[in-house]
């Protein structure tokens, strides 16, 4: 299979998962429980990327001790805590992520 | 009520600080893509016909190792299922909407652009232009990214790996989640599902992400029945 109709069936079927929903097809009122269950999709979808970005290496999978990312993600929490800034959080985490590098840590 | 313009530029603002997040992660795609062997018109046309972060890397990073085409199809298509859920949210919003509005904001629905819309379609602020928000935090997504992934394929390998470009990814998302989870049954939902995900790290096909996905929504659903907190349900 050539690269280019790879690329097009993977974004023919990327955008079925976004499409398909809108289509209509679905029941005008959808359960109480599906709702309820729908509000956590953001939650449930955005932590693992965050977990996994921070402290999943492709060398030694996941790294407590020796990864930079660990602390810096930690501030960043704290900052967006208390901020709701999504500058001022990028600008915290990327500062103590390159500042613990420096100093050797 | 607001306009529609109102709805555009408000989706443009909400969206813009999500940006300096996307720059960073667009340019680390495009010198990924580069490096895994894809030509920069290769790079830059998967920014188009997939415009999706997460699966181009995963889908830059399984052609540099070779994998074979199903093992990719199905690795993009696993990590993409999401957005399944993220048009089923927003599905009550946006389904009376013409054809070609559906097709559009489809082809736009993305993580950063979901993560804000949702915001203010459950805001509770009446408006028959709500589309028009999703419309100027997709759009102005999908232009930075592909100036991003240019930029990054252009400059290849001459961005020091260093800089750890690639932690904007949780940075932004930990900047728009942070603040949002409250109540007990969120706190369960994201503890849940991001342990979940290390626990599962290595499972193949990126299966730990869908995984997660499914035992953090279960985890939170449980929790907010047994709180009997039913504002789950009111933010429609």
């Amino acid at each position: 299979m050539s690269l280019f109709v790879l690329m097009c069936l993977c974004g023919a079927l990327t955008f079925s998962a976004r499409f398909l929903p809108l289509t209509g097809w679905l029941p005008a009122k959808l359960p109480a429980w599906f709702e309820r269950a729908m509000y956590f999709v953001p939650i449930a979808v955005l932590t693992p990327i965050i977990t996994h970005s921070v402290m999943v290496t492709a060398d030694s999978g996941i790294a407590f001790s020796d990864n930079l990312r660990l602390p810096a993600a930690g501030l960043a929490i704290l900052v967006a805590w208390l901020t709701r800034s999504v500058i001022i959080t990028l600008i915290v985490g990327f500062a103590c992520l390159w500042g613990l590098n420096y100093f050797g840590f | 009520m607001t306009s529609a313009l109102d709805e555009f530029k408000r989706g443009l603002l909400d969206e813009l600080p999500l940006q300096i997040g996307i720059i960073p992660f667009g340019l680390v795609y495009g010198i990924l893509g580069v490096e895994s062997g894809m030509s920069i018109l290769e790079t830059c046309l998967l920014s188009v016909v997939l415009f999706g972060g997460a699966s181009q890397i995963v889908f830059a990073q399984l052609v540099a190792s070779a994998t074979p085409a199903g093992v990719i199809l199905a690795s993009v298509s696993t990590i993409n299922l999401r957005h399944l859920l993220y048009g089923l949210s927003l599905a009550s919003y946006l389904k009376n909407l013409p054809l070609r509005w559906r097709v559009l904001l489809a082809y736009l629905l993305t993580d950063e652009a979901y993560a804000m819309s949702i915001i203010r379609f459950r805001s509770g602020q009446p408006s028959d232009y709500l589309h028009y928000h999703l419309l100027g935090t997709g759009l102005l997504l999908f232009i930075v990214w592909q100036i991003s992934t240019i930029t990054g394929a252009f400059l290849g390998t001459a961005v020091p790996a260093s800089l750890q470009l690639g932690f904007a990814v949780p940075l932004s998302f930990i900047a728009v989640l942070a603040p949002v989870i409250k109540r007990r049954a969120e706190i369960f939902a994201a503890l849940s599902a991001g342990i979940t995900a290390l626990i599962l790290h290595d499972m193949v096909w990126q299966l730990w992400l869908i995984c997660a996905a499914i035992i953090g929504i279960a985890v939170g659903w449980a929790v907010s029945y047994l709180d009997k907190d039913n504002q789950m349900e009111a933010v429609k």
